[in-house]
């Protein structure tokens, strides 16, 4: 297998846990929205539901189509209901895999024995198999993806350790890749939240949706489970209308709606005012919730008082990167 | 209900007992929320005599309850409107050591705002002024700011109260507000205001504020640049520099503010953020001092911080 590597070494950071699953070191993540994902990416996305899985992994697809990249797709579901795919998307599935653009592969072919059971081996090969090809069809990049909640949800679920071996040799394979990146996709909701950290401790890189808006100053990033906005950098002015913008969208058809404020450094006076104007059309038993304030932010609150925020709502505190990428 | 807002001219801790005790009784008696801030050694006096009874009274000690006159406003309706529907009695004996002459004036000056603040709260307000010890200056402004005047146990309306609007323009006529030359200037004229926010953050942080007052300056110092540029008139800017211990942060615009800013602006405490003067009343919370000038020459607003 090529996996058309230039470098003989991993070119992200040591692995951060042995096999045992013991804690190396504390866990060293890169962050990126989902089309910042770039060759030698192992990346990992656990979402929410569906909505939030479709918003990563349909642009993932999507971007790889429309730029002369291969993507391959790990699933028994019909290529027309992927993320990404299908008419409503405007994708000619057909077309893709006539061309060998899109390769989408069943669970048997690509990684279970002749009993139906999880062979990790199966998987790392099959995906060597269609880098390699990728390489001699000229794609520039090949983009995998598959879902492995199953392995670890279904009445015969798979040994955990076996799920980590695979993610692990995967891992290595695509890293030092210049070709080949993936996202890893699992429903939060499969497995226990320590089996949960212990394979996102496999990846290097966590995947997240493309922000809604990012000008430098301002970034804002849906969030899911709980809805709401996660809003980074600075809110002033100049950003009122955006922000008001992304928020009444947000807020639609929805319950409560939580702020992300873990990483916002700046919030301006105006904008406590949107926050607690937007409030007053909201149900009063549905305030909006602002999560993991930061303190200069939290400071500015609590010298006006949150009495004279009415709608507003102080969330859960500051956490700690533990839950990152896991929710 | 208008507030009883009452001056207690007193010489010793004896007859600072003799008036505040029954004063405090007479506030349980009539069920109202009861608390006392006041002065060492006047507040252990005042518990050791209270204390066989055990009364429901809060006691705070003046010297944290008096640190900012702004905060000190806010904290006293934020104890009214946490008693409401009861009304407050409250022993409020203010600090006056320590202070500069600048500082001394906004403290003369929260005093006639109590006035308005509390007007139709139905509260009843003592507030004792140590004649042995305060400046004579001091003492002849409690008679002006406070409508009732309790004197060598007289107690009766102060003749020389003055309403706290024209009380507040007075305050104001003396102001100076020059600015020295060689003050660092930022010119505003994009709506974007991050480069003020480093430009300020930047100037705190070598004057050796602490992080988080930087950042309160920083705040205030946006707040007033936004409002300079949604209703000021250009060319407007922002001047830093430093007074002995104090950094000062002004922002100034080409407009006329019409029909200009009152002797109250930004002192009421707005109910919510969606109030209006919620926005100058905070910057005066985030800072020590807000000093606003309306000429014909332009609209000045004055941060200082120390």
């Amino acid at each position: 297998m090529r996996w058309a590597s230039k470098f003989p070494a991993a070119a992200y950071a040591e692995p951060i846990t042995d096999l045992d699953g013991q804690a190396m070191e504390k866990p060293w993540f890169a962050k990126r929205p989902v089309s910042g994902v770039r060759p030698g990416d192992h990346g990992w996305l656990a979402y929410s539901g569906s909505e939030e899985r479709d918003r990563v992994i349909g642009p993932f697809v999507q971007e790889g189509l429309q730029t002369n990249e291969k993507v391959v797709y790990v699933t028994d579901a019909p290529p027309e209901r992927l993320p990404g795919l299908g008419t409503r998307h405007h994708i000619n599935v057909d077309a893709y895999r006539r061309a060998g653009q899109l390769r989408v592969i069943s669970r048997q072919d690509a990684c279970l024995d002749r009993y139906g059971g999880f062979e990790p081996a199966r998987m790392v090969d099959t995906l060597g198999r269609e880098v390699d090809k990728a390489f001699d069809q000229g794609f520039r990049a090949v983009r995998i993806t598959t879902d492995y909640s199953w392995l670890l949800n279904e009445p015969r679920r798979s040994d955990l350790g076996q799920v980590l071996g695979c993610e692990h040799r995967v891992g290595d394979a695509v890293s030092p890749s210049t070709m080949a990146m993936a996202i890893c996709q699992i429903d939060r909701h499969a497995c226990p939240r320590d089996e949960l950290i212990a394979l996102r401790d496999t990846h290097e890189v966590l995947v997240e949706v493309n922000p809604e808006f990012d000008d430098g100053i301002l970034k804002i990033v849906r969030t899911f489970e709980p809805d709401g906005l996660r809003v980074e950098g600075e809110l002033d002015a100049a950003r009122h209308a955006v922000f008001a913008e992304k928020l009444t969208q947000v807020s639609k058809d929805r319950g409560r709606v939580h702020l992300d404020f873990s990483r916002l450094a700046f919030i301006d006076l105006g904008g406590l005012h949107l926050l607690a104007r937007h409030a007053t059309v909201l149900p009063a038993s549905e305030p909006l919730v602002l999560d993991h304030l930061a303190p200069d932010v939290e400071s500015v609150i609590e010298m006006v008082g949150w009495h004279r925020l009415p709608g507003l709502t102080r969330g859960t505190e500051r956490v700690l990167s533990d839950s990152e990428g896991i929710g | 209900m208008t507030i009883e807002h009452r001056a207690f001219l007193y010489r010793d801790v004896d007859e600072f007992l003799e008036v505040t005790v029954p004063f405090l009784k007479s506030g349980l008696e009539r069920d109202q929320a009861v608390i006392a801030v006041a002065r060492e050694p006047n507040l252990t006096a005042l518990r050791d005599v209270l204390a066989p009874e055990a009364p429901p009274i809060q006691y705070f000690d003046s010297a944290e309850f008096y640190r900012h006159p702004v905060h000190t406003l806010r904290d006293y309706q934020t104890v009214v409107k946490q008693s409401a529907p009861r009304t407050v009695c409250a022993l409020a004996e203010p600090v006056w050591d320590g202070w500069d002459e600048r500082q001394t004036l906004e403290w003369i000056r929260y005093e006639s705002l109590i006035n308005v603040v509390f007007d139709g709260s139905g509260a009843r307000s003592l507030c004792p002024y140590d004649t042995e010890t305060l400046p004579p200056r001091v003492v002849a402004e409690a008679r002006r700011t406070h409508p009732w005047l309790v004197d060598s146990g007289h107690s009766g309306p102060s003749g020389e109260y003055i309403d706290p609007v024209t009380f507040g323009s007075g305050c104001d006529r003396g102001l100076r507000f020059d600015r020295p030359r060689d003050a660092d200037y930022l010119p505003i004229d994009g709506d974007d205001l991050h480069a003020l926010r480093s430009f300020v953050g930047e100037r705190a942080g070598k004057h050796g504020l602490a992080k988080q007052r930087a950042q309160n300056l920083v705040t205030a110092a946006n707040e007033v640049a936004a409002n300079a540029l949604q209703h000021g008139t250009p060319p407007i800017g922002l001047w830093v520099w430093q007074d002995g211990a104090d950094l000062i942060c002004e922002i100034g615009d080409n407009g006329f503010w019409r029909p200009g800013p009152s002797p109250l602006t930004g002192f009421i405490p707005p109910d919510s953020a969606l109030q209006r003067g919620f926005g100058l009343w905070t910057v005066r919370l985030l800072v020590d001092l807000m000093e606003l000038r309306a000429g014909w020459d332009g609209t000045f607003v004055r941060l200082r911080v120390r």
